[in-house]
């Protein structure tokens, strides 16, 4: 049954390398390997600013709920 | 908000998203609500059944004749259920769950065609509980992780499919130009997984192949749900509660792409690892290894982001309980990778295949990173769909320290007991070397048996420490569900007052 691996099990797993690989380049391609700092910025808005923890213990809320300046 | 658009009208690329208005977060939340629920609901219920059935098997292993009258309860088929219950049941159901949670969050849109995702999701539990009835009523068909029976995985895949298409219509409405860390993760899990499930199904129970063929699918797509399904949806929760609750973002955004491809890249051939030593081409073996050691790199990369962006805020590990769910799992992701690239390595297998050793890994991945991480994002999600406060802050405790202090004696307690197991099967002169054994000849296997009784023993202790933690953890999300919004005074948990958040979708 050697060919079915040969046939079957490596061309897929090619494939997937494959399939990576080309998402790597369309990533590349639509500029989302650029401006790292917007990208770790795009979970926050003015919603939940940086400078502000969004989780707590219940009944246990520190005096740190005040929003920070920057954002 | 954008009324419920027909699925015909998500699938055609015509269409375009600017009608589609920025939505809040609060919306997108209140949005994600009814789907969240079931799934996380028959999460936490699977949970549940599969640690009863891993303290029934873990019994066993010291004591065997432990209701050893039953059929239906024989090892062989809780060890099964037990696995089938927390990976398909427990973890499946809860990164579902996060998964299109964090998308629709990081996609900036309500969640498109909830009826879609709450039919998958009854798929998937019906598949769930027709697999696990079929294991134990002696319907397993032997291969490791893929041990439901034939007649229940069709509705497993169909469940699948209908996620990930879900996922791609979800990805392609989303308003938010740049795809976050998070998503990439997320949606390489959605796109790899169905391929991966869908293969191994053909070439192992369909068609089966046979042989040594037979063994190299099954750890390729074992491996690989860890790999390409479990740790991709750890890791995006990780990526974004982590400085979601901090507050600030990641210490190095660069170091989590890199992360990210790296792992994309190297992860799917590490599979071959656990068949080292065994009658696979020693040229797949050797690209096994490679690949394994080629995962330091992700996984120091990201370790060394999520320790920076932790540093000089470890305060906040007092005040919020999903960040200490989260540490603890994104710590005992570095841990177990690290030790799971040096058990590749030829000499380490040679000692730890095949014992207990193999047996604490997967725990300390599956439980100490993924559960844990799982635990971390359930507590910030369920006040933020359900609009009320978790009622015990007592419970939430609890739950943190039984199941980190568990699951760490439990690893800590197999690797030693697997370790020593090992020398003395395999390397009698290096067992004699650290005192184990007298002399320097091979001992009867017996001996390996008997040496591991009491660390079966205390595996147990470890494993009632964590059940009592999931009782917590039960009672809790069980309480949150049903008690009354207005019994809440406080808003702790939530970062604005309801009746800002009280915005519904549609």
């Amino acid at each position: 049954m050697d060919w079915f691996f040969y046939a079957v099990a490596l061309p897929m797993a090619v494939l997937f390398l494959a399939s990576t690989v080309y998402a790597l380049y369309w990533a590349s391609q639509k500029g989302q390997l650029r401006d790292f700092d917007k990208g770790a910025e795009s979970i926050f808005d003015d919603e939940e600013p940086i400078g502000r923890p969004t989780d707590f213990f219940p009944g246990k809320s520190p005096a740190v709920k005040t929003p920070a300046s920057k954002s | 908000m954008a009324s419920a658009p027909s699925l015909a009208a998500s699938l055609n690329p015509a269409t375009t998203s600017d009608d589609v208005q920025r939505a809040e977060l609060s919306e997108i939340d209140a949005s994600t609500k009814w789907p969240a629920l079931f799934l996380l609901a028959s999460a936490v219920g699977w949970l549940l059944i599969g640690t009863v059935f891993a303290l029934i098997s873990s019994v066993k292993m010291h004591s065997p004749d432990f209701l050893g009258n039953y059929e239906w309860l024989t090892f062989g088929r809780t060890r099964t259920a037990h696995l089938n219950a927390v990976v398909y049941g427990w973890s499946v159901n809860a990164s579902f769950a996060v998964a299109f949670w964090l998308m629709a969050r990081l996609s900036r849109s309500v969640l498109r065609h909830a009826g879609l995702l709450i039919v998958a999701a009854v798929f998937w539990n019906i598949g769930v509980t027709v697999g696990i009835a079929g294991i134990l009523i002696g319907d397993s068909t032997s291969i490791e992780w893929l041990e439901m029976p034939a007649y229940a995985t069709p509705l497993l895949f169909l469940a699948y499919a209908l996620v990930g298409a879900w996922a791609v219509i979800t990805f392609r409405f989303g308003k938010s130009k740049h795809i976050y860390v998070s998503q990439w993760y997320i949606l390489a899990a959605l796109f790899w997984f169905p391929w991966l499930y869908s293969i191994a199904e053909i070439m192992l129970i369909f068609a089966p192949a046979r042989g040594t063929v037979q063994a190299l699918v099954n750890w390729w797509f074992a491996h690989n749900v860890l790999g390409l399904w479990f740790t991709p949806i750890g890791l995006a929760a990780i990526y974004y509660f982590l400085p979601k609750v901090l507050g600030k973002p990641i210490h190095s955004y660069y170091l989590s792409v890199l992360g990210f491809w790296s792992l994309a890249i190297f992860y799917n051939w590490a599979g071959v690892h656990h068949l080292i030593g065994g009658p696979v081409p020693v040229w797949v073996q050797s690209a096994g290894i490679a690949a394994s050691f080629m995962m330091v790199i992700p996984v120091i990369v990201t370790a060394i982001n999520h320790h920076l962006t932790m540093v000089g805020s470890f305060n906040a590990l007092k005040y919020s309980p999903t960040l200490r769910f989260i540490v603890f799992g994104a710590v005992s992701y570095t841990v177990t990778s690290l030790f799971g690239s040096a058990m590749a390595i030829r000499s380490v297998a040679e000692i730890t295949h095949f014992t207990h050793f193999v047996v604490g890994h997967a725990h300390e991945g599956m439980y100490s990173f993924f559960t844990m991480v799982m635990f971390g994002s359930i507590y910030y999600i369920m006040p933020r769909i359900l609009l009320k406060e978790w009622p015990s802050a007592k419970l939430i405790s609890l739950h943190f320290w039984t199941t980190a202090i568990g699951s760490t004696l439990y690893v800590f307690d197999l690797k030693i007991g697997g370790f020593i197991q090992g020398l003395l099967l395999n390397t009698p002169v290096l067992a004699h070397k650290f005192g184990l054994q007298p002399g320097t000849d091979p001992v009867p296997f017996i001996d390996t048996v008997k040496v591991t009784i009491p660390y079966l023993q205390w595996r147990t202790y470890s494993g009632i420490l964590m059940t009592v933690g999931h009782i917590a953890f039960a009672i809790n999300f069980a309480w949150i569900i049903v008690r009354s919004a207005q019994a809440t005074k406080t808003q702790p948990t939530l970062f604005r007052t309801p009746p800002e958040m009280e915005v519904t979708a549609q």
